[in-house]
């Protein structure tokens, strides 16, 4: 239950903290805002969630990252920030399927790399 | 090329989305996703926690250059518009909706990028289990994600007025 609670937490807190530093960041200093962004807020959020541990990732299964909180969250924060309808919501569906076929892709030709990579490898093998 | 020119042109009214910016929507999540599955387990193993906090900056900072980055100006961010109206884009993501869409971030390519390596990895008798035992998890972290994003977006209805923009907040008669 516990790790359950972290996991909701880490993610809601990776969620809120992106959207609500980058845009301004970003908006205030403009392209190193940005940049600089992702080297104070995912540093952060990847120490607490992935280093530490508090989105569940037990050993042995398949990685479950913060990037979907991410994600998830950019969607959430649009609708709620300019009151955004189902016609609003459908109109980021492209772009969505698009993200994850390209995800996809990226995971398989890193799947066939890796595979004949010894350097991409783990150390202990 | 002249043809090649006009049909990455053409407007795709089932999509909402040049066919241009189908290939580069695609081609940056594939990007940002291969690069931090290649990049970021292995810089951790290097270098510990600080490889980590390191790849957040050099991956995620430099692909949202590369995938998420609008003409800002200082700080007075102006979007600049097309001849259409439509907001011009420069990162290889493209936001739908002319750029008005709820906002599509290449977390979502990190997180299926990863996602799908593991099940490859995976062996083939042990899919079927670790793929459903993923499910619950993965649904979690999204509805964390979809809470803390709505209740961050809720500063749209505090309604201050910062720095006195005309634009910041929708004039009430």
């Amino acid at each position: 239950m516990s790790r359950r609670l972290g996991t909701l937490t880490g993610a809601a807190i990776c969620g809120a903290l992106v959207f609500s530093v980058w845009p301004e960041m970003w908006k205030t200093y403009g392209i190193f805002g940005g940049w600089m962004t992702a080297a104070v807020v995912i540093s952060i959020c990847w120490y607490m969630n992935h280093w530490l541990g508090v989105i569940d990732n037990p050993a042995g299964r398949l990685w479950v990252d913060q990037g979907w909180a991410v994600g998830a969250a950019g969607i959430a924060w649009a609708l709620v920030r300019w009151q955004g309808g189902l016609d609003a919501f459908a109109a980021c569906l492209p772009t969505l399927g698009l993200c994850l076929i390209g995800g996809t892709l990226g995971g398989l030709f890193a799947y066939q790399v890796k595979k004949h990579l010894p350097s991409a490898g783990k150390k202990e093998d | 090329m002249h043809e090649l020119a006009h049909w990455l042109g053409t407007y795709n009214s089932s999509l909402g989305l040049y066919n241009a910016a189908i290939l580069t929507t695609i081609f940056g999540s594939f990007c940002v996703s291969f690069t931090v599955i290649l990049c970021w387990g292995r810089l951790v193993q290097d270098l510990g926690p600080l490889g980590g906090m390191l790849s957040a900056a050099i991956i995620i900072g430099t692909f949202w250059v590369m995938n998420h980055k609008l003409p800002g100006f200082g700080i007075h961010p102006e979007l600049m518009k097309s001849a259409g109206g439509d907001t011009i884009q420069f990162g290889l993501i493209q936001q739908g909706g002319h750029g008005g869409a709820p906002w599509i971030d290449m977390g979502w390519a990190v997180a299926m990028g990863i996602w799908v390596c593991g099940l490859c990895e995976t062996p083939v008798a042990e899919r079927k289990r670790l793929f459903a035992e993923s499910l619950p998890r993965i649904a979690l972290v999204i509805l964390g994600g979809l809470f803390g994003g709505a209740l961050a977006g809720l500063v749209g209805y505090t309604g201050a007025e910062l720095f006195g923009w005309p634009e910041a907040v929708p004039r009430h008669p």
